[in-house]
């Protein structure tokens, strides 16, 4: 199969959004406010906790909050001259949204953290553990929710069998992300297509 | 019509490295838009992160509710137009409308051959990435079942 007709590739799986369990978006906002808007996404890698920041932050920016996002990882660290840069431009009207909060040295976050919750209008991040902020939502999946994901980007005429998908969850422990990578793979050496 | 058209003069939608693309843009808005924008652009879709090349940029100011334009381009030397199992290079023309979230797109090939070009599976000599104890049990399901 051609990459372009790949019904995993990562743009269709950009296009697949949060789904909280037992509460909305909106719900997940009102929480967020009473919160005054410092909160921690918690949860392990591929249970949708980038996925569901980069969502609250659309949401705030619609209504017309300022805000601002940060993303650190292995590849994109924090160092000095970015750490620098982000505290200089940071506004007092912006809600800072920070992915990859533990990713950081804990001594670098601890001055992170004190200077954005002075200067910034609010710190939303994602970490894999609790404890950074107050915890507002712990992301986890279950092999409903990735079937669910999947049935909506699969082609009608090419279902992936259930069995199939709840081993493939099994083996990556939960983790969404590295499950819709593998069906990718699959697909793409589909010859049947 | 659609609120926004793009056609190709001839319905010519192949076309060779360096060779110009000829077209027409109609639209038909409910209120007078700022400008029109008409990119000619590159993109990759597949596994990774998208990639996007933006070659050129029209920009149709001062018009109507409704109307037409001619367009020209000038295709430079690449990349082609290809794919693989891991990644498609697709090219495209796509005309915006300013301000709105009004947009239409039409692809287009660009290619020495006329035809998009397909990227043959290489043998390997070493590990595939599928090779994986995940990938190996899950894609032997797979395609199995699909026999």
């Amino acid at each position: 199969m051609r990459a372009r007709d790949n019904p995993f590739t990562i743009e269709r799986i950009h296009g697949v959004r949060y789904r909280p369990f037992h509460t909305t978006l909106e719900g997940l906002i009102l929480c967020l406010e009473t919160m005054d808007y410092r909160a921690a996404l918690v949860g392990p890698d591929g249970s949708g906790k980038t996925t569901l920041l980069e969502d609250l932050r659309h949401a705030l920016t619609e209504r017309g909050q300022r805000t601002r996002l940060v993303f650190v990882n292995d590849t994109c660290p924090l160092n000095g001259p970015r750490r620098r840069q982000l505290l200089a431009d940071v506004a007092p009207d912006e809600i800072v949204f920070f992915d990859g909060a533990d990713v950081i040295p804990r001594a670098t976050w601890l001055m992170v953290k004190r200077r954005l919750l002075q200067e910034a209008a609010g710190l939303v991040i994602t970490s894999h553990r609790p404890g950074l902020l107050p915890t507002l939502l712990e992301c986890s999946t279950t092999p409903l929710l990735l079937r669910q994901i999947v049935d909506t980007l699969q082609p009608e005429h090419q279902p992936v069998p259930t069995d199939l998908l709840d081993d493939l969850f099994d083996r990556h422990h939960g983790n969404i992300r590295d499950c819709l990578r593998d069906l990718y793979d699959a697909f793409a050496c589909d010859r049947v297509a | 019509m659609e609120k926004l058209e793009i056609t190709f003069r001839e319905d010519k939608t192949t076309f060779k490295p360096r060779e110009m693309v000829h077209g027409a843009i109609q639209w038909n808005l409910p209120t007078v838009p700022k400008h029109l924008d008409l990119n000619l652009f590159w993109y990759t879709e597949g596994k990774g992160t998208r990639d996007v090349g933006v070659v050129e940029t029209l920009k149709f100011d001062n018009i109507g509710a409704f109307g037409s334009k001619a367009f020209s381009f000038t295709l430079p030397d690449g990349p082609y137009s290809f794919s693989g199992k891991l990644i498609s290079l697709i090219w495209a023309l796509e005309l915006t409308c300013s301000p709105g979230s009004e947009t239409v797109r039409q692809e287009i090939v660009v290619s020495p051959t006329g035809q998009e070009i397909a990227l043959d599976e290489v043998p390997s000599a070493g590990r595939s990435p599928l090779d994986g104890a995940a990938g190996r049990g899950l894609l032997g399901r797979l395609l199995s079942s699909r026999k």
